[in-house]
């Protein structure tokens, strides 16, 4: 769960997470329950959440992914081709 | 899953902005200015919230005329070509560079701080390549919501979680949009003399370090709305081909990096050596696609991983770094924590990050709706500003052009503006349509659709582009078209990800469709042909305009109005 609510601080009646959360992931239709955190898998992990939250009752929870990637860099540049791996050219001397 | 059924809410109004973010907002201060009627929606929840910079901001390209050299429009300007690579439509650059000062002023009545509290001065440094300090840093944690107050003294009427889907033309004009509420799935349909389009960049393109398709470095939830919808009517696109992305800590997709170089931290591979300086003479203060490239190139060469470098930094600056550092993203402090990294004492891995497509890593150009030096289109009445037009520039460009675009759609709507004569059967197909993936909530789920965007776009776009893997890529992306009307959504949340992720799918078949026509490369990894490495100014130096004919795009050229090549010295890359 990418955000965790701590429902002894969490003020019933807020719904300032809900408004805050550019992504539409944090529900509360209900102000006198806890938010819901209903698309976890869509969270940009922003901290919006966290940093407005008027009673420190939210924090964010990053994913072992993003703690401790382990994709190559190289997987992000594309398949590889059999042309010389190219790159910028440094300054040359006139 | 049960369907909002209920009749199309029609509005009436003079201009409908779609998009919230810092374009949107000053276009509704231009618009209301004139005394239009004004309409604002956006995806998000809050408008003091909305947009890629709803969490905060630290800096903003600047001029200041302030009295040093280099601090005038016409100085700035003097230098757009080479900033460029020389392919750029100066016209509507000049609207926004020219605009520059009175916008600095204007955000400033607003409220903004842009000047240091502590010594009552701008805190303004170098970086991008720019030639002069037109960067200011400031603490814009409060930007978002001191200009969206104006918006909302203005009067402008807002719908939030609201998406804009598409916009009708009658005649070659615009007569109106339709946007629907992502939670209730209510359905209005705007009828507008006047469009102005500001739903920013796209992201959630392509592959990142995390494999997490939303840590994304710009906001994810900016999903080429505009581009994807203007691209359907005929609008005319440019510079597609040019991708933009950035160096990120390794794992988490974030901005706030630069600053760290603009404050002057080294980048160093596995060797522990200081290479930047081999790849451009401004060293880390060099343009952003050179500062990806560098780093492409250094682990091509074995040479990774690569580390951001802050130890060197004086204890003051150090300071400044820490307290700047969450204000783009907020969480960035925490994550630093929690992997246990002083920033102070060791040096972080960093790694490019997944590729968006915004302004290929240069100010100035951006790749998206073509607009005029009045931000209009080849549609009459629409208007666009911000990143997903052809002059993209931060969030001072959103602001200017975003003004100008509030002004000149407000002007339409008063001069040239038709009462659009719709009929009641137009309003329900489209809304039949629009909400079409919800009476098919078993159909595919669009993360899948979009999972194989990221997998084609990554694989066969990339950063290593051919002939033979961009044909590819246009192969699939367009067999992927087979599953549009296959798409299901549970709920009105999943609709809008429907809808994004069909935007997201247009958007990469663009950039595929302008990179294959691109025979040459140009702005290092921003589009780079391993098939054609060199940069062709004798061929090249113009513009890829796009318009969407059948199933595929029809590419033409535009000139760039520079001055003539020949008399200019060139040199690849470094000027």
């Amino acid at each position: 769960m990418p955000i965790l609510i701590n429902e002894d601080l969490c003020v019933k009646g807020c719904t300032l997470c809900d408004q805050f959360c550019p992504g539409d992931i944090i529900y509360r239709l209900d102000p006198q329950k806890i938010p819901v955190i209903k698309y976890e898998d869509e969270c940009w992990y922003c901290g919006s959440c966290e940093e407005y939250c008027p009673t420190d009752a939210v924090k964010i929870v990053f994913p072992r992914e993003m703690l401790h990637s382990e994709t190559p860099a190289e997987a992000l540049f594309g398949k590889a081709d059999k042309q010389k791996p190219y790159g910028v050219d440094a300054p040359q001397k006139p | 899953m049960i369907v909002n059924d209920c009749r199309a809410q029609i509005i009436d109004t003079d201009v409908l902005i779609i998009g919230g973010g810092v374009a949107g907002c000053l276009a509704a201060i231009g618009a209301r200015e004139l005394n239009a009627r004004v309409a604002v929606v956006d995806k998000g929840g809050l408008l003091e919230r909305c947009g890629s910079i709803a969490a905060g901001v630290d800096q903003i390209l600047a001029v200041a005329e302030d009295g040093a050299e280099w601090d005038t429009p016409e100085y700035l300007l003097e230098h757009v070509p080479k900033l460029t690579d020389y392919v750029v439509d100066i016209k509507p650059v000049e609207t926004f560079v020219r605009g520059l000062p009175a916008m600095l002023r204007k955000l400033e009545k607003m409220g903004v701080p842009f000047k240091d509290p502590s010594t009552g001065k701008y805190f303004r440094h170098r970086t991008f390549g720019l030639p002069g300090e037109y960067h200011i840093d400031f603490d814009g944690s409060k930007f978002k919501p001191k200009i969206s107050r104006a918006v909302l003294d203005s009067n402008a009427q807002i719908s939030l979680r609201t998406m804009g889907v598409n916009f009708l033309t009658h005649k070659d004009q615009t007569v109106g949009a339709s946007v629907f509420h992502i939670r209730t799935g209510e359905f209005t349909f705007f009828r507008a003399k006047a469009i102005v389009l500001a739903t920013g960049d796209t992201n959630r393109l392509s592959r990142n370090s995390s494999g997490l398709a939303f840590d994304s470095w710009h906001c994810p939830y900016n999903t080429g709305d505009a581009q994807a919808m203007a691209a359907r009517h005929g609008v005319l696109l440019a510079n597609m081909e040019f991708t933009e992305n950035t160096i990120t800590p390794k794992g988490i997709s974030s901005q706030g990096t630069n600053s760290l170089t603009g404050l002057g931290a080294h980048f160093i591979n596995a060797k522990g050596e200081r290479f930047m300086l081999k790849y451009d003479p401004a060293g880390e203060r060099a343009r952003r696609d050179i500062l990806t490239s560098a780093i492409i190139s250094e682990t091509l060469a074995g040479n990774a991983p690569i580390y951001c470098d802050c130890r060197h930094l004086p204890a003051d600056i150090l300071e400044r770094l820490e307290d700047t550092l969450g204000v783009d993203r907020p969480s960035l402090p925490r994550w630093f924590k929690e992997k246990n990294i002083d920033l102070k004492k060791e040096p972080f891995e960093v790694t490019v990050s997944e590729f968006s497509s915004r302004r290929g890593g240069v100010y100035f150009r951006g790749s998206g709706i073509l607009i005029d030096d009045k931000t209009g289109t080849n549609i009459g009445g629409l208007f666009a500003a911000g990143d997903c037009c052809t002059v993209s520039g931060g969030i001072s460009g959103a602001a200017v052009m975003g003004y100008e675009a509030g002004k000149q759609a407000a002007l339409f709507a008063r001069n040239d503006g038709a009462e659009a004569s719709l009929q009641d059967q137009e309003i329900e197909a489209e809304q039949d349509r629009l909400l079409y993936p919800c009476r098919n909530a078993t159909g595919i789920a669009p993360r899948e659709y979009e999972d194989k965007v990221r997998r084609i776009v990554t694989d066969y776009i990339g950063y290593q582009r051919t002939e033979d893997k961009l044909r590819k890529a246009i192969e699939q992306l367009k067999a992927l078209t087979t599953e549009d009307s296959l798409l299901g959504a549970h709920d009105y949340h999943e609709l809008m990800r429907v809808h994004e992720a069909r935007n997201i799918r247009e958007v990469a078949e663009m950039v595929a469709t302008a990179a294959l026509e691109r025979r040459e490369s140009r702005g290092s990894y921003s589009h780079f042909r391993a098939d054609f490495p060199q940069r062709d100014d004798v061929n090249w130096r113009k513009i890829i305009v796009l318009q969407k004919r059948g199933p595929g795009y029809a590419v033409d050229y535009r000139s760039t109005d520079l001055r003539d090549p020949r008399t200019e010295t060139i040199h690849a890359h470094i000027d």
